[in-house]
C-alpha cells in the first residue's frame, strides 16, 4: 500500500466547492507536483490532507485513515505544510537563528549534535548561514521562501506539502530551493504545486487540475506526449483554435506539422477541451498618431543607495521605441528600486536620466512627461471595494480624460482586453489573471509612450501569462509603445527584445536575446544562458 | 502538556512585543488613559465666577458675601448695583451666577422674618449648573445659620443638612480613579490578546499552529499567558498613580484588590479570545474590542451614573457586563475598606470567578485548530 492515499475527497466552503472528488496515492522518495490556474483547488487540496480544513472522503498516512481535521492530529509530528505566500510562515520580529530555535522547540526535538548539525547544513544549502542575525523582515523575498522551508524541514518531516513556495522568487533562489528539495527527498513523500512549468518537469508525477478536479495526471513526459497529437507548428486562424508564440493548439486535425508540445500546451488543451477559449485580444490603434522620439528613456549612471548599501550601482540603459526591455535579476538586486527611480518615487542619488530627450533634473520636468508613462506594480494597485469600472474612472480621473471620453475609452480595452463581463465586478472576487489585465488597462487608459511594469506575470496562470504578453506584443506593434518589464520567468525573456541582467546593483548583461542565443549556441533555454552569465560574474 | 513548545511560543511573544514596542503601547496606555480620564472628568466646579448685585449693602448682606469670599468654590468678580451690567457679564460668559441681594434685605429679615434673594445661573451645562445651585445654597444656608444663632432669630426654614459619605472630601480623583481602573484592566487585556491571536492568522504564521503537533490548550497558554503576566503588572502601576498621583485614599485588603483584579485580567482576555475567533484581521479585532469594552466600560462602571439610579433596560445590562461587580470591589477596597465582611462583595467576587470560567472555557471551545 502507498505511503499516502487520498480517496473521493471533497472541500466546500459555502456555496463554492473547492475540491471536488479527487483521489490519488504517493509514495516515499516522491515529489508530486500539482499544477493548474489560480482557483483551481490546488491549496484547498493540500490543506484538506494537512488537516487544516474540513472534508468529506478519506485521507490515510501509514496505514492510518483520518476523515477530520480533528483525526488528522495524529499525522502531524511527521508533516511539513508550507502555506502559499511570500514568508507567511515567518515572524518579522525573529532573526533567522530564531526561527530554527522556535521551530526546533514546537516539534520538541532533541537538541543533540545530529540536529545540531543538520540545521547547519539546512542553513548552509539555503545560503543563509552568513545571515543568521537577520530579522526575517530585513530578508529578500528568495530568503524568506529559503528560510521558510528549512523551518520546515528541520523536524525531518515525512510527508511534506509546499503550496507554491517558489512564486514570486527569482530564478536563483528557485535554483537553491530546488537543491534544498533533491537533497532531502528520498526521506519523505513531497506535494508541490507551482505555476513554473519548468519545474513541473522536474517531478516524478504531475497532476494538472482544473475547477477542482484533477483532469490529468501521469509523469511529466507522458503528459506531454498526450499533449502532441493537438499541438501544430506555426500559427493558424480558426475559431476553435489558440496560437500562441508560434505554436497553435486545436482538436480538430489542422493541415500544418505537429509542434514537440510543453507542459504549458496542456494548459491550452484543457481550455480548448472545457470550451473555454479565451478571447482573442485586439488592440485599437491610438486614438491620436504621436511623434515618438528613438530614445525614449536613456539613463547615465543611475546610482541609489540605502545608508551604506548600494541599490543600483552606476546603471546605464537605453529604452528605444517600440522595444520590450527585460529587466532580470535574483530579488534584491536593484530591479524594483531602478524603477521607482524612473518614476520620481525615489530620488535619484548620482547620474543623470532623460526621458522622450528631455533631461529630467525636477519634479516639475516629471509633471510633464506624466501622461505620457505608464505603470504596474507588483501588487496591482486596485481598490479592491471599487467595481472594475469604477476603479478605471478613478484611474482615468487622474490623468484627466474628460467623463465621455473616458467612459468610451473603458468599453473599448474592456472588450479589446477581453474583461468586458467583470467590469461590474469586484477585484477581489477575480482571478488574478483578469486583474493584471485590467490593472494594465488602468496603465495604458491614458494612451502612454512607455510603460514601466514590475513583475506584472507573478502567480498569474499559463493561458493569462500567455494573453498578457499577447497584449504586450500588440501594445509594442500597434502603439509603438516601449515596454520596460521585471520578471522571474525566464521564459518570459524569449518575448522581450533585449534583455538586460542586474546582480547586486550592477548591470552584467545588456544584449538583444536573438544575439545572446547566437553567442551561447549550447543553451536549450534562456534560463541556462542566464544562470551562466549569472554564475560568470560571481568568480 | 510539552512545557519545551511553550516555553518556545512564550519565548517568541515575549521577543516581538519587545521588537515591535508594542510593550511600550501595554503599559502606556493604561497609565494614559489614567491620567487623560484622572485629570480631564471634573465633577466639582472650583471657582465659580460670581458677581453680586448687593442693592442692600447692609452688616447682613456684608456678612454674607464674607461666606463666598472665603470659599475655594467661588470668587466674586466684583459687586455692582446694576442688574443689567451682570447680566451682560453671563451673556458674554464671562462669569457664572449672579446674586442679587435686593435692598432692604436685611430690614425685611428682621421685622417680617421673611426675605427673599435671587440667584441666577448659567445653566447652558445643566449638570455644572446644579453643582453650583447646590454649592450657592449651601453656602447661603451656612451664612444664613450663623446669623440667626447670633441674633437668636428663630429660622423658619428647614437647613437640609448634607454630608457626602466615605468621600466627604468631595474629591473626584476618590470617585473616579478606582473606576477607570477598572476600566482599563477590561480594556488592554483584551486588545492585547484579540492582536497576539489575529496578527497570527493575518500574516498566516498561524499555519504553523496548525500544522504542528501543538494542541488547541498549549497554544492558548502561549498566547494568554504573556497577556496575563504582562498585565498583572499594571494592577500595581494603576494602584501607584491613583495613591500616590491621584492621592486617594486605600482603606481595604491589598490582597482582596490584587485578587479580584487577577480575575478581572482573565474575564477582560478571555473577551480578547472570543473576539480573535471571530475575526481575521487585526484593525477588525481592535475596533470591535474597543467597542464591546470601552462602552459598557463606561456606561456601566458606576463613573457617571450609579448603577442603583439606573432603570429597566440599563439596570439589567449593567448586571450583565463583568465591570459593575469589579468596580463594586475595588471602590470598596479603596474607599470604604469592608473586604470580604461585606456578604455583597463575597457574591461579587464570586460572580468574577465564575464569570472568568464560563469566559474562558467558552473560548478555548469555540477556537479551532484548523481554518475557518
Amino acid at each position: 500500500m502507498a505511503l499516502l492515499h487520498v480517496s473521493n475527497l471533497h472541500v466546500q466552503y459555502k456555496e463554492t466547492i473547492a475540491v471536488d472528488n479527487i483521489s490519488f496515492s504517493a509514495d516515499q522518495g516522491e515529489i508530486v507536483g500539482f499544477i493548474g490556474a489560480d482557483g483551481a483547488g490546488k491549496s484547498s487540496l493540500f490543506h484538506a490532507i494537512a488537516g487544516v480544513v474540513p472534508f468529506s472522503g478519506e485521507i490515510s498516512y501509514h496505514n492510518y485513515t483520518y476523515h477530520s481535521p480533528k483525526e488528522a492530529e495524529k499525522i502531524k509530528p511527521y508533516l511539513g505544510l508550507m502555506p502559499q505566500g511570500l514568508g507567511l510562515v515567518l515572524y518579522p520580529e525573529l532573526s533567522v537563528k530564531e526561527h530554527l530555535e522556535f521551530f526546533i522547540d514546537i516539534r520538541n526535538l532533541k537538541k543533540d549534535k545530529a540536529l545540531q548539525q543538520y540545521t547547519e547544513e539546512l542553513l548552509h544549502m539555503a545560503g543563509l548561514a552568513k545571515f543568521t542575525d537577520r530579522l526575517a523582515k530585513h530578508l529578500s523575498g528568495g530568503m524568506k521562501q529559503k528560510l521558510s522551508l528549512i523551518c520546515t524541514l528541520v523536524h525531518r518531516p515525512q510527508l511534506l506539502i509546499l503550496d507554491e513556495p517558489t512564486t514570486g522568487v527569482d530564478p536563483v533562489s528557485r535554483r537553491e530551493l530546488w537543491e534544498i528539495l533533491q537533497h532531502q527527498k528520498e526521506h519523505s513523500l513531497t506535494l508541490f504545486s507551482t505555476a513554473y512549468m519548468d519545474e513541473a518537469q522536474r517531478m516524478d508525477r504531475v497532476h494538472l487540475m482544473h475547477e477542482a478536479k484533477v483532469i490529468a495526471q501521469g509523469t511529466p513526459d507522458s503528459l506531454i506526449q498526450s499533449a502532441k497529437p493537438y499541438t501544430y507548428e506555426g500559427v493558424y486562424e480558426c475559431d476553435t483554435c489558440i496560437s500562441f508564440q508560434n505554436r497553435t493548439y486545436a482538436l480538430s486535425t489542422l493541415p500544418m506539422p505537429h509542434a514537440k508540445p510543453t507542459l504549458e500546451s496542456l494548459f491550452f488543451i484543457n481550455a480548448l477541451q472545457h470550451n473555454a477559449i479565451p478571447p482573442k485580444i485586439s488592440i485599437a490603434p491610438r486614438s491620436k498618431p504621436l511623434d515618438i522620439p528613438p530614445i525614449v528613456m536613456e539613463a547615465k549612471g543611475l546610482t541609489k543607495r540605502f545608508g551604506d548599501f548600494v541599490a543600483d550601482d552606476h546603471i546605464d540603459m537605453q529604452l528605444q521605441r517600440g522595444e520590450i526591455l527585460g529587466l532580470l535579476g535574483a530579488n534584491g538586486a536593484g530591479k524594483t528600486t531602478f524603477i521607482k527611480m524612473l518614476l520620481g518615487l525615489y530620488p535619484i542619488d548620482e547620474g543623470d536620466l532623460y526621458l522622450l530627450g528631455k533631461k529630467i533634473s525636477s519634479a516639475k520636468d516629471r509633471e510633464d512627461l506624466k501622461s505620457k508613462i505608464g505603470y504596474m506594480s507588483q501588487n496591482f494597485a486596485l481598490y479592491k471595494d471599487m467595481s472594475i469600472k469604477e476603479n478605471l474612472l478613478y484611474f482615468a480621473n487622474l490623468h484627466h480624460i474628460p467623463l465621455s471620453i473616458a467612459l468610451t475609452k473603458i468599453d473599448e480595452l474592456a472588450s479589446s482586453l477581453g474583461f468586458a463581463k467583470y467590469l461590474h465586478s469586484l477585484p477581489k472576487d477575480l482571478p488574478l489573471g483578469i486583474n493584471q489585465r485590467f490593472s494594465l488597462a488602468a496603465a495604458i487608459l491614458h494612451e502612454p509612450v512607455v510603460l514601466f511594469l514590475d513583475e506584472p506575470t507573478s502567480g498569474v496562470d499559463t493561458i493569462a501569462r500567455a494573453q498578457f504578453w499577447d497584449l504586450l506584443h500588440q501594445l509594442k506593434n500597434r502603439w509603438q509603445i516601449s515596454i520596460l518589464i521585471t520578471t522571474h520567468y525566464m521564459s518570459e525573456a524569449n518575448f522581450c527584445d533585449r534583455v538586460v541582467v542586474l546582480k547586486s546593483g550592477k548591470k552584467i548583461v545588456d544584449e538583444r536575446v536573438d544575439k545572446l542565443f547566437e553567442q551561447y549556441p549550447w543553451a536549450k533555454s534562456f534560463e541556462d544562458i542566464f544562470f551562466y552569465l549569472y554564475q560568470k560574474e560571481k568568480t | 502538556m510539552r512545557i519545551g513548545a511553550i516555553k518556545a511560543y512564550l519565548l517568541k511573544e515575549f521577543k516581538e512585543l519587545i521588537r515591535s514596542r508594542l510593550i511600550i503601547l501595554i503599559y502606556l496606555v493604561p497609565t494614559m488613559i489614567l491620567l487623560l480620564f484622572g485629570y480631564g472628568i471634573r465633577l466639582e466646579v472650583k471657582h465659580t465666577r460670581l458677581v453680586v448685585v448687593d442693592e442692600d449693602r447692609s452688616t447682613l448682606s456684608m456678612k454674607l458675601l464674607q461666606n463666598f469670599t472665603h470659599s475655594k468654590y467661588f470668587q466674586i468678580l466684583y459687586t455692582t448695583t446694576s442688574y443689567q451690567d451682570a447680566l451682560h457679564k453671563i451673556k458674554q460668559a464671562k462669569a457664572d451666577v449672579i446674586l442679587i441681594i435686593p435692598a432692604d434685605f436685611e430690614k425685611n429679615l428682621f421685622h417680617t422674618h421673611k426675605a427673599s434673594l435671587a440667584i441666577f445661573i448659567d445653566g447652558a451645562f445643566p449638570l455644572r449648573a446644579m453643582t453650583m445651585q447646590g454649592y450657592v445654597e449651601g453656602a447661603l444656608i451656612n451664612a444664613m445659620e450663623d446669623f440667626a444663632q447670633k441674633y437668636n432669630i428663630a429660622m423658619h426654614h428647614i437647613a437640609i443638612v448634607q454630608r457626602n459619605l466615605f468621600n466627604q472630601a468631595m474629591r473626584d480623583e476618590n470617585a473616579i480613579v478606582p473606576g477607570l481602573i477598572g476600566l482599563v484592566l477590561l480594556v488592554a487585556p483584551a486588545l492585547l490578546a484579540a492582536l497576539l491571536i489575529v496578527k497570527e492568522k493575518e500574516y498566516g504564521t498561524i499555519f504553523n499552529f496548525y500544522s504542528s503537533p501543538l494542541t488547541k490548550s498549549e497554544f492558548l497558554i502561549a498566547k494568554l499567558l504573556p497577556v496575563f503576566l504582562l498585565h498583572s503588572l499594571n494592577i500595581f502601576i494603576l494602584f501607584l498613580w491613583s495613591t500616590y498621583l491621584f492621592v486617594v485614599p486605600f482603606r481595604g485588603s491589598f490582597w482582596l484588590y490584587w485578587l479580584s483584579s487577577e480575575i478581572y485580567i482573565l474575564i477582560s482576555l478571555s473577551i480578547g479570545l472570543l473576539v480573535s475567533i471571530i475575526t481575521n484581521r487585526q484593525i477588525v479585532a481592535v475596533v470591535l474590542t474597543l467597542i464591546i469594552t470601552i462602552i459598557p466600560g463606561f456606561l456601566y462602571s458606576g463613573i457617571l451614573m450609579p448603577i442603583s439610579s439606573m432603570q429597566g433596560e440599563s439596570y439589567i445590562e449593567a448586571h450583565l457586563f463583568p465591570i459593575m461587580y469589579y468596580n463594586q470591589i475595588a471602590y470598596d477596597t479603596f474607599l470604604i475598606g469592608q473586604g470580604l465582611a461585606s456578604q455583597k462583595n463575597l457574591l461579587y467576587l464570586g460572580i468574577l470567578i465564575l464569570y472568568s470560567i464560563i469566559l474562558l472555557t467558552l473560548g478555548s471551545l469555540l477556537m479551532k485548530k484548523g481554518m475557518r
